[in-house]
């Protein structure tokens, strides 16, 4: 049996394997990131549709195809959707792997991001709305200055839990042989064959960043509130 | 109406995207082992072909979680090459008429019997009864059935239902033909036949476990398996974690390219 110390300088140590951590961290983060941002645009344009569709009616086809999106989106896991991406949509192209995972996450994202937002829009009493076009605001800008403003704020714990699965849902990426955290602990254990070390630091480091992430939404929401009233 | 036209508009989109991505798979530029300085080369997780790619000067690998999925990364031109062992490539090119494996072997090596460490006494037993299978040819007719195409070579047939020394859990992983891959949702191969043909002597009932090829050597030590049995070649890492058996079947490890 080897010893404690010995695993520790085995698992990290040698070869200098602890650069596998610190690459995967990057290639992690550097798709979570991006696909954060592609799924909150692309999701806020679906809900901001979807809950107009809702409320007036209008962008029948454009609330149609919103619709499909987020049916086969949700419908079907998001390993499978990465793998589809890469193989299927992707086949003869020899792509950056990075950017089919940020495309693939952030895809995915979106249609989530879409439905919580669109709950918070319409979640806001249509009073808002009234007061709004009572004010001699149009539609479009009682929804960007007076609605939006307000959902952002009742449904940003959700929006935050969003982007927490998303950071761990990219774990997956290893699928497309994508050096992301997961896939780095991963090396390391065929390497090492030792499975305790690696695996204990890839889930420390998911876990520091959870922690973090929910601390500054924390922040975020207490600054937000200071506009409450009582 | 509008919603017939909605979706037949989908369906154009869709279908554009599907094809519209096509084209510019690059030609094959490896003719041989020196060529893959600088080149990209998929390989599978923790095979032999993953350590020795990244010993290659300035070569990209690329890790994948099974050989055939490299393989497919192979064909779409997203790899330069792929280095495994030969004889999954042989099988490999086989079933796709625009691979081709290079003539210079890559690596010479022997596949053995994980066991755990500490444990000689089952050691010992694999060992004797790896001996007798090698005497008395048994172990060359097994090969023999998954490696040529003659009509004469018969599968091996359990001739002992003895179980009486109990189980023996095999980990292997069923991605690796002709030694072991799935068949009507069985595991089957050459490694699966030798280990029934050892079992049978030991008087042991075989189980056999899929797993993940990286895996089998953690299963093995941490008693989750009694034998790894997958095409396991030895290497001074692995023998740190897991005792092995004598060698039971020489292997090379070889490069896999486009056709030219």
């Amino acid at each position: 049996m080897k010893s404690f110390l010995e695993n520790l300088h085995d698992t990290f140590i040698v070869d200098d394997r602890w650069k596998y951590l610190t690459n995967g961290l990057k290639t992690t983060l550097l798709i979570t990131f991006f696909a954060v941002i592609i799924g909150m645009i692309l999701g806020f344009i679906i809900a901001i549709i979807r809950a107009s569709h809702d409320k007036t009616g209008k962008f029948k086809i454009l609330n149609l195809f919103a619709k499909l999106y987020l049916t086969v989106i949700r419908g079907t896991p998001v390993m499978v959707q990465l793998l589809i991406i890469y193989y299927v949509i992707f086949a003869s192209v020899n792509i950056d792997k990075v950017f089919v995972g940020i495309l693939a996450f952030g895809l995915n994202s979106a249609a989530y991001v879409a439905e919580i937002v669109r709950s918070g829009i319409m979640s806001i009493d249509n009073g808002q709305f009234e007061a709004g076009t009572s004010l001699g605001m149009n539609y479009s800008k009682t929804m960007v200055y007076i609605i939006i403003p307000q959902a952002f704020k009742n449904v940003l714990p959700a929006l935050a839990n969003e982007c927490i699965v998303l950071l761990k849902e990219t774990s997956v990426a290893g699928y497309i042989a994508l050096e992301d955290l997961t896939k780095g602990g991963d090396i390391i254990r065929s390497l090492t064959y030792e499975a305790f070390l690696p695996l204990i630091a890839v889930a420390l480091i998911y876990l520091i960043m959870v922690v973090a992430l929910s601390s500054l939404v924390s922040r975020l929401e207490r600054r937000l509130a200071k506009s409450d009233r009582g | 109406m509008k919603k017939a036209l909605t979706f037949i508009s989908a369906a154009l989109i869709m279908g554009t995207v599907l094809t519209g991505c096509g084209s510019a798979k690059e030609n094959n530029t490896i003719h041989s082992a020196d060529d893959l300085e600088g080149k990209t080369i998929g390989t599978q997780l923790g095979t032999t072909g993953y350590i020795f790619a990244g010993d290659i000067k300035d070569a990209k690998v690329e890790p994948y979680n099974k050989g055939a999925d490299a393989i497919q990364a192979l064909k779409q031109g997203k790899v330069d090459a792929v280095i495994i062992d030969s004889e999954p490539a042989k099988v490999f090119v086989d079933k796709n008429d625009d691979l081709q494996i290079l003539s210079d072997p890559f690596a010479v090596e022997e596949y053995s019997i994980a066991y755990k460490k500490g444990n000689d006494e089952l050691g010992k037993k694999l060992d004797e009864a790896l001996e007798d299978l090698k005497k008395d040819g048994t172990l060359d007719d097994i090969v023999n059935n998954w490696i040529s195409d003659s009509e004469e070579t018969k599968s091996y047939e359990d001739n002992n239902d003895d179980v009486s020394a109990g189980t023996l859990i095999m980990a292997t992983n069923a991605e690796f033909p002709p030694y072991e891959s799935m068949d009507h949702n069985e595991i089957v191969g050459i490694d699966v036949d030798m280990m029934h043909a050892i079992c049978d002597k030991l008087n042991m009932e075989l189980k056999v476990e899929n797993m993940e090829f990286d895996s089998i050597i953690a299963a093995v030590d941490s008693g989750k398996a009694d034998v790894g049995v997958a095409g396991i070649s030895v290497t001074p890492e692995r023998e740190k974690n897991v005792s092995f058996t004598s060698g039971y079947a020489t292997t090379t490890q070889v490069i896999i390219t486009r056709k030219d």
